[in-house]
């Protein structure tokens, strides 16, 4: 089904400055302890004034509706409510002339019987359709019933990225000033830029959480973007680039600062185009920029260490935890709770409250992903990574943020170690083919490391590796660990989900590059 | 009873010219999904839901705003058109924000398209499509090579939509469609900790025009074994033959730069090639919205024109670019539409096994991987699974390579193309065969 097909000239932008991984969100309750005594009433304080804020729901429709779940003989319901109000703004042509506002109210409900799940969705609350859905999601399960639902208990869930003015008070006339300035910043920095998109987009989440098991919980999402697309022209030639930023926050996050830096990135990235030359081609040395290569780490490890993969075997990394896989200095993390991260959450899409979880430890396997289905089948708890897109779909392991910690090497050392091979600064794209273990990312931009140097500026070129093979290759690892700060997503089964990676500079001593000969 | 879609799209635009719009666009839909997912032996998910929602497009004295919800409770509809238009307000003006001409809303086809199922969501049961999906499984586990599957997951999936539109200049519309898919795929053994996936699918408008399961089950593991063993080889630059079902990803860096976005932001690489020839005469794609069951069919387009068959590259000839009306308007260019539909290639004599037979050393791609394209100048450098080829015959599966070029040169050596349109997309691909390309890999 199309949907908002006005919107998808933004998210063909958006998806070139993506992870478009191989496989493809959401204030909270309570910091100060109070918000969730607000089931039965409107699900915010009275500071929220629109009709966006409130469910509609009390608490003893959501205990019916957990009981119909089971009604089937299921092991476990649960059920996803979620209030989404999204805006993007976009200037074209040097006027901010387009706008799209998206409302999304629902719940989904699931059922456990073992690992087989039962789904439905709805997005009426009345306590009829809601009763109506969890009955279809029943049918996963076909006997008696089984378990008695315990009584749901508020919990309280820390906020760790509050904004003072929630988005759903932040009128276009506020954001269309920080447009046009990013605009005007754009253009004055470099002649040959002829065109310009700059795209704002809010959003504020607001998802309550429900289960058999007696959990109850809430928590409110924001998320701010900032997208600039650039087109220059020199002579006969043509470049495009671009720069995004993201994170969990308000409005203050468009400061002057920020926005001036991602207006020069943006047109400084587009017009170095024009004196890049064809990437390499072949199996040679890749020296990892900090940040925005920590895509690698997404795809080269990230996805085989969701638990579903693992608990299916289908992933090459199943069965080995405590191996080794990468030398000593390698310690890979994935983190929910990572301030204003754009893959931060104060709680997963389950409930659970997110953990630091070590993939890799000083090159040995750790942990996987887990979320609720996989951490019963391993015996474990869940590491709070159960993410969903919306409501509209069921939960799954997914990573929030992935980065390295720093390991012992100076970059400049890095650097000066390779005689040729190429330096790799900034991706668009990644994705990955979970069995094989063979994933790729496209370097957007980057140098040649010449005899220790770093020399031409290159460009476009796919690179390709074995997730396993380039861990073991990763045999130096700078100090300079730094978070990527642009807009990101992860795709999976069709599911999208915010996420945040990071990175020092790595040498991988071979890594193939997908370039063109001349 | 539920009012019907028309009913509701009509009587929310009116809800939204008494808000004060000067013009608008509404679409309503509903939609049931419905999907069983298979592995191993059980069930792994049970999926229904019905959905529904309201896109409505704004116009208020030159200014532009695109919203939709899903909260269709009236009280919810008033403050969300409210809201929408406060918006809308504070834009700035611009005068190539219209709608389209009453005229384009005139000569939809008039005969009936056939993409709805005569029995629509009913056409099988919950217990069917359970039966089917566990089906897909035996027949994959029934297949040569079975002994080193790790696993298998299939999923058979139904939907059922009724849609809508209607704008304030006079245009009304309504459709129904459905949709059936069958997928499989299968994880295998190899060395070293490598498990190759093998995946097949098919989708069809009608439930008949399905492929039995057991052959998407047995092809999910062919294609899995095909993968056994698989690694690079050297770069080199070796002629190519992209396999039917893997060519759309190929296709679309080329198809991307004729959006009219791309070419008003000046930001494609086609930009001054209309009329002009941009690929070898090998290349001939229509544009036909109108093909009976076709997936992409549709009378009218998201913008409510009239949906018309058109050439977009004839004899490798760019004819016409995907312009809607606001694009074409800033280009000053008469609109077609603004997206594709279903693509219709002029097709060769030979299947993709004849043409293998006709290479004498090359690389036969199934899959690609990641990479991406530049649509400003037509770079791309692309992931690549396949095959090895020596005097006609597979000699060694290929992974962890890439393929690299430019969109303006590589299909000016589009040799043939193959007699096989993939039937299951609603780009009706053959396989493509290229006389040369460069590849990177191993060296």
């Amino acid at each position: 089904m199309k949907r908002d097909f006005n919107r998808r000239e933004f998210f063909k932008l958006a998806a070139t400055g993506s992870l478009a991984a191989g496989i493809p969100v959401w204030l909270p309750a309570c910091a100060a302890g109070s918000k969730n005594q607000l089931l039965g009433k409107s699900l915010s304080d009275g500071a929220h004034n629109t009709y966006f804020d409130s469910f509609g729901v009390d608490q003893g429709m959501l205990a019916r509706t957990i009981q119909r779940g089971l009604s089937r003989g299921g092991q476990f319901c649960d059920i996803f409510l979620q209030h989404e109000i999204s805006h993007w703004l976009a200037l074209l042509d040097g006027e901010v002339n387009r706008a799209f506002t998206s409302v999304e109210l629902g719940a989904g409900i699931r059922v456990l019987k073992g690992d087989s799940t039962g789904f439905a969705y709805c997005e009426d609350l009345s306590e009829p359709t809601l009763l109506a859905a969890a009955a279809t999601a029943a049918t996963v399960a076909d006997g008696p019933v089984k378990l008695r639902p315990a009584p749901l208990a508020a919990i309280s869930v820390r906020d760790h990225y509050p904004i003072s003015v929630p988005w759903t008070q932040v009128g276009a006339e506020k954001k269309i000033p920080i447009m046009r300035t990013t605009d005007a910043k754009v253009r004055a920095r470099d002649q040959r830029i002829v065109k310009v998109i700059v795209n704002l987009g809010d959003i504020a989440s607001h998802i309550l959480i429900a289960n058999s098991e007696g959990l109850l919980c809430e928590d409110t999402q924001p998320m701010a973007a900032l997208m600039i697309f650039c087109v220059a022209q020199q002579g006969q030639r043509t470049e495009m680039g671009q720069r995004t930023i993201s994170a969990r926050d308000g409005i203050g996050f468009f400061s002057a600062a920020n926005i001036e830096r991602a207006a020069h990135e943006a047109a400084d990235r587009t017009t170095k185009m024009f004196d890049a030359v064809n990437a390499p081609i072949g199996e040679l040395p890749v020296v990892l920029a900090p940040a925005g290569s920590g895509m690698l780490l997404h795809e080269a490890i990230g996805h085989g260490m969701e638990a579903d993969f693992n608990r299916k075997q289908t992933s090459t990394y199943a069965g080995r935890i405590g191996e080794r896989v990468a030398p000593k200095h390698v310690t890979i993390v994935d983190q929910g709770v990572m301030g204003r991260q754009r893959g931060s959450i104060n709680v997963d899409d389950e409930g659970a409250l997110p953990q630091k979880t070590l993939l890799v430890e000083n090159g040995v396997l750790r942990s996987y992903l887990h979320d609720h289905i996989s951490a019963r089948h391993y015996g474990t708890q869940s590491t709070g990574s159960g993410r969903r897109q919306s409501f509209r779909f069921p939960p799954l392991p997914r990573m929030r943020n992935t980065f390295m910690l720093n390991g012992p090497h100076h970059p400049d050392e890095i650097i000066a170690s390779v005689k040729k091979g190429l330096y790799a600064e900034s991706f668009t794209n990644g994705e990955v083919n979970i069995g094989a273990g063979d994933f790729t990312f496209y370097l957007k931009s980057g140098r040649l490391i010449e005899n220790g140097k770093l020399t031409r500026v290159v460009k476009d070129a796919n690179l390709i590796g074995n997730g396993p093979k380039v861990l073991e290759c990763m045999d130096m690892v700078g100090d300079d660990l730094d978070m990527y700060s642009g807009y990101s997503i992860c795709g999976k089964f069709g599911q999208s989900v915010p996420v945040g990676y990071g990175i020092p500079t790595v040498r991988v001593s071979a890594v193939s590059v997908g370039g063109r000969q001349s | 009873m539920n009012p019907s879609q028309l009913d509701r799209a009509k009587a929310i635009l009116a809800m939204t010219l008494q808000h004060g719009a000067d013009h608008a666009r509404v679409s309503t839909y509903r939609a049931r999904n419905s999907e069983v997912k298979w592995r191993d032996g059980k069930i792994d998910q049970l999926r229904e839901s019905t959905s529904m929602g309201a896109e409505i497009s704004l116009y208020l004295d030159g200014r532009f705003t695109a919203n939709s919800t899903s909260d269709l409770r009236p009280d919810a509809l008033h403050r969300f058109l409210d809201e929408t238009l406060a918006m809308t307000k504070v834009l700035s003006p611009d005068s190539h924000r219209k709608l389209p001409s009453p005229k384009r809303f005139e000569n939809r086809p008039r005969q009936d398209l056939l993409i709805h199922d005569p029995k629509g969501a009913l056409a099988q049961t919950a217990i069917e499509r359970r039966r089917k999906a566990r089906q897909l499984e035996e027949a994959a586990r029934s297949a040569p090579g079975a002994e080193r599957i790790i696993s298998v997951e299939t999923s058979c999936f139904d939907n059922e939509t009724e849609s809508a539109m209607v704008t304030s200049n006079g245009m009304e519309g309504k459709r129904q469609s459905s949709r059936f898919s069958l997928r499989a795929q299968v994880t295998i053994r190899d060395e070293n900790n490598r498990k190759p996936q093998g995946v097949w699918s098919a989708t069809s408008r009608t439930l008949a025009n399905l492929p039995p399961g057991a052959d998407v089950g047995s092809t999910a593991t062919a294609r899995a074994m095909q993968a056994l063993g698989e690694k690079p080889i050297p770069s080199g630059r070796y002629p190519v033959l992209i396999e039917n079902m893997a060519a759309s990803r190929f296709l679309g860096g080329l198809l991307a730069a004729l959006s009219g976005s791309a070419i008003q932001q000046k930001r494609s690489f086609l930009k001054d090639k209309l009329k002009k020839q941009i690929a070898a005469k090998t290349l001939s794609i229509v544009d036909d919205p109108h093909i009976l069951g076709g997936l992409a069919s549709r009378a009218y387009d998201d913008e409510g024109m009239a949906t018309a068959k058109r050439t977009i590259i004839g004899q490798g000839v760019l004819q016409n670019l995907y312009l809607n009306t606001y694009y074409g308007s800033k280009l000053g260019l008469t609109p077609t539409s603004g997206a594709s539909t279903n693509l219709v290639f002029a097709t060769g004599l030979e299947t993709l096994a004849e043409l293998q037979k006709t290479m004498d050393k090359g690389i036969l791609i199934t899959g690609f991987t990641g990479g991406n394209s530049n649509e400003a100048t037509g770079d791309f450098s692309i992931g690549i699974r396949g095959h090895w080829i020596e005097n006609g015959v597979p000699r060694q599966a290929i992974a962890e390579m890439n393929l690299a070029g430019n969109h303006l040169k590589i299909w000016n050596r589009l040799v043939a193309t193959g007699a096989d349109p993939h039937p299951y997309s609603s780009w009706r691909v053959p396989s493509l065969f290229f006389s040369d390309a460069q590849f990177s890999g191993s060296g």
